[in-house]
Order: structure tokens, then sequence, then C-alpha cells
């Protein structure tokens, strides 16, 4: 027979060993495929992102703020030597709908895009799955995103109003464009209407970019810079395919750092188990190892005949991994919908990401074997025959391989994982990891006794006997707690993460807003347009409103967000903290016009100090000198981070046409009647009643489902080590049946033999899970001061994440000891004693 | 004398491929409290499976067994082991201490396995008195792999004696020693049946061991074959033993 051939039955003789060690590797590669094909799907939903954004446009042209880009701007970029064709196009939002009534809540709205009907296909495709395509400049017609359609039940043909800034427009729908339509950040509700009708509709004759096609052979970098020189009348941003693309990847950086630092935890904790099976055939095996090697077999035959049932279970445990990661994968995309500024568009399941997948779950499970295998090949026929395995060396050899195994997955990790600052955390994650875990034998007795106390107060010794049973291989005991300890803290350090996350979101909102509501505009409300002055008629207990506006400045060549606000209402409401300047001074100072108030993070990242001057580019042309007066902790959150504060004087001459947002304060003492009048007449000017609490509780969802997922592919990790648990419990057993048997020849019953192995599991369990409180806090915490927070030890904890974490860390390795315990309780006495 | 234990038509057969075989066919015997009984046999004869039986470690296919009036069948498998956690002891031919325990914990088991406080009172007595019953005072906080082999078995008889139990099951308890240390594990169990009353079953094939007791159950073929009354002695001279073997041609 065969070396595979013994293998294999060797395997079948422990077939819910084999397949629980199975099972552990395909759960680790099944967490590795799901990450490689989230990671594909989303490098998949860039590309096609770029591809609608872009389509086979050399560069883009897009404008600050909502004046858009000047007929005269647009004439410049056509005439620029190199450029062959150019597709303008003007974005807004809108509601659809004839009519929006009073007190109803507002119905989601869409975004209008309208095109050039000749020169936008020359640059894009755009994908109908019905109707026909827009043809002429002034028709009266648009197409509609699909998802759109199937949302408000729109069909070709279909009427569609919209609300322009003069009478609402009636267009018919003639196309359904394929999906979310040709937009990133719309949600998939896209009309797509002529330039022209849509310029008339939203009186402006600008465009909000221009996609630009260099003539064949002309090189973009030479018309990127003709470009330059030629666009100084007003503020731009220049961009070409692959900036777009690279700024969509950087948002879901961190994203795939943590997915990649995930799986490679849940592989550590496969590879463990695989070691911790195969550890365990030695031993078990060591007499037939021994016979093998007395009939002749040699050490390299032994060691093969090892490796050979690791290549079984590898290949076993890979393939089940990868079909149980496209179920992984599916759910991930399907759960996330959104990451960073990337809509995942469906769930991708690369064939390619199933070959690495494969290929590191085999060859981490033959790196777990190589340990045992070698051992057993060094196993001297008489000494297999006759004792036990010398203990100490496997000891020894199981923290080198520890540590080996570690540094093989961090280079797996680094090699598989997309580059990006998040690859420097989840180094330093992972460094933190393996030091606590090689701390675990020194503390090993420490633990067990303080993780023993609840248990020794009902059961002393079941307590007694699991502890002394823990300790007496603390190097398998480590490798146990190891894998549980980092699954455990991972919950606890990503819930710490999310739990800071959504403080600061929290805090950030209550500390800029100056109001207890908000009322928010898909359009900008300019103040001629009275609508201040009818809120406060209409609802006369309204304390204060205060317009705010966001938009884009050119700082320094690059795009910077910023905010119209009025410093009073900032100063009477007591928001902003400031970490320089004088805060009433600052305030004041913005309103009167000259002056910024700047975030602290843009602050140490040109490094602005108090007095300093920025200079602005206008639409007029002459820059706005702004001095710096003061910089506070947090502001107003931009489309892409915190804003510089300016006035709204400074604001109407950097182009901002109006409020996007008002905060409401109502007088004290107003009835609660009040905000459902405010509701009511807000609806009429088609603007969103938000509350604080609302805006809260959309950052918790979003914090948690981003964070639900990682903790979910983190628990992955948990039940691989439940899987370890069950193994090293069996083990336990195996090793003490004759001291098994002698407590039942002295009067222990079935049930305290059960127990005793419960309790053991208990004590691993809840040793686990302190040693990952603790390591998870610490994670925690560096990985909070890596992105740049800071901790706050008072409210940082996330306490429910640390009780379940705990619960579950007991919970999952009780359960894992029912098979282990079974086995104990069971054994019959008179061979138990005579076992050798 | 009353009898202690009593056995009634054992049988025990075990499923061996697609046979079975028949380790005990029918045994009947009884022992009376304060008896040193021998039961003498070649390897395969059927007495350990005996032992193991009458002790409640192994349950017959039938047959019954009463330890002091009890009907060990008739007991569920937790009132067994309390039956045999209170009023048994066993020593194995293998030491069967538990490695990381000492002396005083090895011999205290049976009270820690109850729930009791070994440390203190009465119990600490017990434990006291039968360590320097097996001549070990002085090595109480001795591991087993501290000991030799002599007194890892003195330790396991210790262990055995310490709930005081009705009867003491020794299984071979000198066959993985040499003949003096044999001799001390022998001597002391003599000592706590004639000290101390104590009801004592040994198995042994050899017979300067079976010497020891009182009376001498010859087993074969899982039946007794004969029993040798030798009473109560001074010396534990083998050869009146052998003797009467060789008359039986055994």
């Amino acid at each position: 027979m065969s070396l595979t051939r013994l293998a294999w039955r060797s395997l079948r003789a422990r077939t819910l060993r084999s397949l629980l060690s199975g099972l552990g590797v395909a759960l680790g590669v099944a967490v590795l495929f799901a990450g490689l094909a989230t990671n594909a799907g989303i490098d998949s939903s860039v590309n096609s992102t770029v591809r609608d954004l872009v389509g086979r446009a050399d560069l883009r042209v897009a404008a600050f703020g909502e004046h858009g880009l000047t007929p005269e701007t647009v004439r410049a970029i056509k005439e620029t030597p190199g450029v062959e064709v150019i597709a303008p196009a003007l974005q807004r939002r809108i509601y659809l709908g004839p009519d929006i009534d009073a007190g109803q809540a507002l119905p989601p709205p869409v975004t209008v895009l309208g095109i050039d009907p000749v020169a936008e296909p020359q640059l894009h495709d755009l994908h109908l799955i019905a109707g026909s395509l827009l043809r002429e400049p002034t028709e009266p017609s648009a197409l509609i995103s699909e998802q759109l359609a199937n949302e408000d039940g729109l069909t070709v043909g279909a009427p569609i109003t919209m609300q322009g800034t003069g009478d609402r427009v009636t267009y018919r729908v003639i196309g359904i464009l394929a999906g979310e339509g040709p937009l990133n950040g719309a949600f998939g509700r896209i009309v797509v209407v002529p330039l022209q009708t849509a310029q008339a509709v939203f009186g402006d004759d600008a465009v909000t970019r221009v996609d630009i096609g260099v003539t064949a052979g002309t090189d973009v970098g030479t018309v990127s810079d003709a470009l330059v020189a030629r666009l100084v009348t007003q503020p731009y941003v220049l961009s070409t395919p692959q900036d777009i693309a690279a700024t969509l990847r950087n948002s879901t950086a961190d994203f795939q750092a943590t997915t990649a630092l995930i799986a490679a935890i849940a592989l550590f904790a496969g590879a463990f188990l695989i070691f911790n099976t195969l550890s365990m055939t030695v031993v078990e095996q060591v007499r037939d190892v021994g016979l093998l090697r007395a009939a002749g077999a040699t050490r390299r035959q032994v060691t093969r005949f090892m490796l050979s049932q690791a290549l079984v279970l590898g290949v076993f445990g890979s393939l089940l991994g990868v079909g149980l990661g496209v179920l992984l994968a599916a759910g991930m995309v399907a759960y996330v919908r959104t990451i960073g500024s990337v809509t995942l568009q469906r769930p991708a399941i690369p064939p390619d990401a199933a070959v690495p997948a494969v290929l590191v779950g085999i060859g981490g499970t033959r790196a777990a074997a190589l340990e045992p295998a070698r051992r057993a090949g060094r196993i001297q026929p008489v000494e297999a025959l006759k004792a036990r395995l010398d203990l100490p060396s496997a000891r020894r050899a199981r923290l080198r391989w520890l540590v080996g195994v570690f540094v093989i997955v961090t280079i797996v990790g680094l090699i598989a994982a997309p580059r990006g600052a998040g690859v420097v955390q989840a180094l330093v994650v992972y460094a933190v990891l393996l030091v606590g875990t090689l701390c675990i034998p020194l503390i090993l007795p420490a633990v067990a006794r303080l993780a023993g106390i609840p248990f020794r107060v009902i059961l002393r010794f079941e307590e007694r006997l699991a502890r002394s049973a823990m300790v007496r291989d603390p190097s398998r005991s480590t490798l146990t707690l190891g894998a549980l300890t980092i699954g455990l803290a991972m919950i606890v350090a990503l819930g710490g993460v999310g739990q800071h996350a959504r403080a600061a979101a929290g805090a950030w909102i209550a500390d800029v807003v100056p109001g207890e509501l908000i009322l928010s505009s898909i359009r900008p409300v300019a103040p001629d347009e009275g609508v201040e002055a009818d809120l406060r008629a209409a609802v006369p207990s309204i304390a204060r409103i205060s317009p705010i506006a966001t938009f884009d400045v050119a700082l320094e060549g690059a795009r910077t967000d910023a905010a119209a606000v009025v410093g009073a209402d900032l100063a009477a409401d007591g928001r902003l903290r400031f970490t320089a300047g004088d805060r009433a001074s600052a305030l004041a100072a913005i309103d009167a016009g000259g002056a910024t108030i700047v975030p602290a993070g843009l602050a140490d990242r040109l490094g602005l100090a108090v007095g300093q001057t920025l200079t602005v580019p206008t639409d007029s042309g002459t820059p706005l000198d702004l001095r710096v007066v003061g910089i506070v902790e947090r502001s107003i959150p931009g489309s892409g981070g915190e804003a510089m504060l300016v006035g709204w004087k400074d604001a109407t001459s950097l182009g901002v046409a109006g409020a996007d947002a008002f905060a409401i304060r109502f007088a004290s003492g107003a009835p609660a009647s009040a905000r459902d009048e405010l509701r009511a007449v807000a609806t009429t000017y088609a603007l969103d009643y938000v509350t604080l609490d609302r805006i809260k509780g959309a950052i918790d969802d979003a914090f948690g489902r981003i964070f639900g997922l990682f903790d979910a592919l983190a628990a992955v990790a948990v039940l691989i080590a439940a899987l370890g648990i069950v193994n090293t419990l069996t083990m336990n057993v195996i090793e003490r049946v004759r001291e098994i048997g002698i407590l039942r020849a002295a009067g222990m019953t079935r049930r305290q033999v059960w127990r005793s192995v419960v309790v053991e599991a208990g004590i691993l369990g809840l040793a686990g899970a302190l040693l990952g409180v603790i390591l998870g806090l610490i994670v925690g915490g560096l990985m909070v001061v890596l992105a740049g927070g800071r901790i706050d030890v008072a409210t940082g904890i996330p306490w429910q994440i640390v009780g379940l974490s705990i619960m579950l860390g007991i919970a999952v390795a009780m359960l894992a000891a029912a098979y282990p315990a079974r086995l104990a309780s069971r054994l019959p006495i008179v061979r138990a004693v005579r076992f050798e | 004398m009353t009898v202690i234990l009593e056995a009634f038509h054992l049988t025990r057969t075990y499923p061996l491929g697609a046979t079975t075989v028949e380790a005990l066919r029918g045994v009947s015997l009884s022992v009376e409290a304060g008896e040193f009984v021998a039961l003498m046999g070649p390897s395969g004869s059927g007495k350990s499976t005996l032992l193991q039986v009458l002790g409640g470690l192994d349950r017959p296919t039938s047959g019954e067994v009463t330890l002091e009036g009890k009907d060990l069948g008739s007991l569920s498998d937790d009132e067994a082991t309390r039956l045999r956690r209170d009023r048994t002891g066993f020593v194995f031919q293998s030491f069967n201490l538990i490695p990381l325990l000492d002396v005083v914990e090895n011999v205290a088991l049976p009270f820690t396995i109850a729930g009791g406080d070994p440390t203190r009172g009465e119990l600490a007595d017990r434990i006291r008195d039968v360590i320097e019953l097996v001549d070990l005072t002085g090595k109480e906080h001795h591991k087993p792999d501290q000991l030799s082999a002599g007194e890892q078995q003195r330790v396991a008889v210790a262990r055995a004696l310490v709930t005081r139990p009705a009867l003491l099951f020794a299984d071979e308890p000198t066959g993985n020693l040499d003949y003096t240390t044999g001799t001390e594990i022998l001597d002391a169990l003599k000592r706590s049946c004639v000290e101390r009353g104590q009801t004592i079953v040994l198995v042994t094939h050899d017979a300067k061991a079976a010497a020891y007791a009182d009376r001498v159950m010859v087993v074969g073929d899982g039946q007794i074959r004969e029993t040798i009354e030798l009473g109560r002695r001074d010396t534990h001279e083998a050869t009146p033993l052998i003797a009467r073997l060789a008359q039986l041609g055994l």
C-alpha cells in the first residue's frame, strides 16, 4: 500500500477530527477568498465607475462651486491645441413629480445630467436597455437609469416633471439606461436630458464638467499643460482617468487593508488548527510510526506520510473554502453595497482569486504540517515502541513554528494586500498580536488561575484538574489560546474603532452645527429667495436660522473643502472648539470678511498658523486673501473632509450662490407643535427636515454596517479557534485516558469527568476572552491612533462588545468541549486504567 | 464472621470479531469481612476480569454481585461510583498516580473527588495515618516522578486505604516490582488486614504473593477451579501452597 493511501486511511480512521481540521482550513480560505473577491469586486467597480464617469475621455475639466464653468472657459478648452472633441455636461439635483405636498416626507432626489447629444456619445457609451438615445439638442426628452425606472415605476413613454428655476417642465422618457446609470454618488437615480434644455430649465449657461478627447497621436500631458496655461479666469480641477481611479481606490483602501488583515488572522487560526491536528496525530500514531520505521520506512517516508495527510486536508479544506468564500463574498458585497465613494455593483467572483486562495490554503496547510511531519520522521523505532515523545522539544518547536507561521502569513499578506496607508496599520496590528500571543506561555499559569476563579467557587476539584491539564503542555494551550485570543482581540479592537468613529462623528455633528436640526436643500437657496423670512413668518417660535453652504476652493493647487457660515450664530450657539485663536473675535472676523477659520487637520497638513494669509482664486479672476483667525478641533464636514470656514461675504465672492442647509434653533419654550409646523412648511420649499439625531443615526448605520461585517469576519477566526479547542481538549483527554480511568476507579462520577473537561474549556474560553479583550483594547487604541484619532479612555472602551466577546469566548469554548467531554466521561474504566 | 462480598453465577463475555470470548463462566464466591483472599491463575484465566466485576469497575453479562448486601447490578452508574468511592479501594499493577499531584494530593484524591477538604480535620489525620502505614512519612510533597517504583505503588496502596474501605481490590500490585519492593507492598497490605481488619481481594499469578492470603481461589478458564484454605498465619511461607497446587496438578 502506498504511503498516500495509508495517509488517507489514517485520516478516515479519525473522521471527525479530519473533518473539523478540513473545516478550519476551509473557513480560513473562505475569508481569504471572500477578501480577494471583494477587493477584486471593488477594483472592477472602480474601473466600471471610471469608465462610466470618463468613458473614452483623456482629460476632464471639472468646475468648482455651483457657478460651474462659464461658456468662455468651455470655449477656451475647445480651442486648446490638441483637443479634438469636448463633451460638456451640467449636473443638478432636483425632485421629480408635479407637486410635493406640505407635511409629506420628501421623495429621494434625482440627479439631472444635461449632455450634448452629439458630442457625448463620442466619449461615453450610454448603455440602453430600452428605447433610444437623445438626438436633438433641444428635444424635451429624457433618458432615465434602470434603477430609477424600477424605483419609481417609470417606463419608456412615461412623462417626468422637473422643477427648475422657472415653471415646471415635463419631459417624456425615451430610453432607459442600464443599471445605476453613468454617474457615481447619485444612488442610481439619474435623468439624462439634452444640455441646452437642462441649461434652460436651471437658468444657467454654465456646465459642471467638460470631458476632453485629444487628437490621435497627441500627448495628453502636452494638452494638459496647454489647458493649464489657457484656463486662468476661474478655478477648476483638471484630472486624468487615472487620477479619478486613484481617488476612488483611496476611498476603499482602509476597507481592503482591514479585510486583508482579518483574512490573514483567519488563515493563521486555520494553520494553527492543522498544526495541532497533525501534532495530535503524531502523538497518537507514535507506535504506528515506530512500526513503520521498524519495518524499514525511512525518515523521509515517514515525513511524507504525515505531509500526505496534510495535503489531503489542505486540498479538501481549500476547495470547500472557495465554495464557502463565494457565498461569503456575495453576502459581503450585498451587505455593504457602498465602500468609500464606490458603489459595488454586483458580487464579483473572479475565478483568478480562487487559484491564490487554494494555493495559500494548501501551502499554509503544508507549512503547518512541516514541523509535526519532521518530528514524526525523527522518531526512533525503539523510542516509539516503548516511550512517549520528548515533549519539551516538541513545545519549543511549536513556539518556533508559531513565529514562523506569523512571518509566512505576513509575507503572504504583504504580497496579497492592497497598497496604501492601511498596510502599515495592518502590520503594526499584526506585530502586536504576535507579541501578545508569544507572551501567553509566560502568563499562562496566572491567567489560568484568574480565569479559574469563577469555576473554583462551585467546582473546586474539577477546576484544579482542568487547570493542571492546561499547564501540562503550555505550548499547546498557548496555541489554542492564541487563536482564540487574536480572534476575540480583533472583534474587540474593531468594536473599539467603530465606537470611536461613531462617537467622533456624533461629537462632530454636535460640535459644529449651530442649531438643533437642519433643513437641507438639494440646490443652493439664494438669500434673495426669501426662504428664511417665509420660514420665520410661518413658525414664529424659531429663534435663529443659520444658512450653511459647502463648496470647494482651490488652495495651494489642491481641491479643499470650504463652508460658508454665520460666525455670530456659531458664537451664540457655543459651537466649535478652538485650539488656536480667540473664539469671539475669530467668529466676528469671518462675518466681517477677509478671514477664515481652519480645521486642525488642514492646519497640520498645510502648516497653517493663526495670522497667516491664504490666497484663494475666485470666479472674478481677482484672488481673495483670507487671514487665518482661528484653528478648530473639528469643522463642518465637506464632500471629502473637514471644511475651512468663511463668512457669507467671502463665500459670495467665491461663487457660492446660496445655502445648502439651514441650521434651526427654536426659542426656549417653543411649543412642540412648532417642529411639525416647520416640517410642513419646509416641504413646500423642497427642504428636507433632518434632526441631528437622524444624522447621527445614519452615521451609526453606516459605521454599523462596515464594522458589523468586519466583526462577522473576525468571528470566523473565533469559530476556527473553537475547532482548535475541540482538537486540544480531545488531545488532552487522549493523553489523560489513564488518569481519567484512575479518577473513575477512585470514585469520580461520569458527570464529574464531563464537568472537568467542560470547566477546562470554560477556563480556556475565559482566559482567551480576558487576553483577547486586553489585546483588543490595545490594538483598537493603536488603530485609532494610527488613523490620526485620539483615545478617550473614559468613553473609548466598547463595553458592550467587551461583554459580548467574553460571553462569546466562554460559550464557544464550552460548546467546543461537548465532544471531548462526552468522550472522556464515557471511557470504560477497565480499559482506561490499562491505557499506555 | 460477616459476609461482605458475594457473587452468584457470574458470566462475562466479550465480542471478538465475529466470535465472543467467555472470560467468566458462572463464578460464585463469597468473602468475609477482614479476610485476605487471593485470586490466582495464569494469564487469560479471567482473574482480573473477575476482580473488575467484583469491584464494580465492569458489569457482568449475567449473574449478581452484592457488596455489603447491595446488589451492584441494581445501582445506577453514579450510585455504583459512589459505592466504589466510599466503600472500596483499588490498587493496580501500573501505579496509576496522577503525575501532577504530589503524594498527599494523590492519597487525598477520593476525598477531593467527594468534595471534602483533605487539608484539615479528620481527613487530614487519616491521610497522615495511611502515609505512615505505607512508610512514606517525609515524602508527602514529592511528585510521582520523584519516587521509586515501590514508593509509587505504596502511594497507590495508601490512596486505596485512605477511605477505610470495606474492601480493597489489588490487581497484580507487585507485577511491575522487583522481589524486595513487591514484598514491601504485600507486607503493607497484610499489615492493614491484620492490624485494621481490612478485607482484601488480591489478584496474582505469583504463588509467593498468594501465600500472604488466608484463602486462595484458583481461577482457570473463567471458573474457580479450587479453593485452598491457608488460614491466618504469621509467616508468608509459600511452600505449603505450592505443594498443594502441585497436588492438584495446577
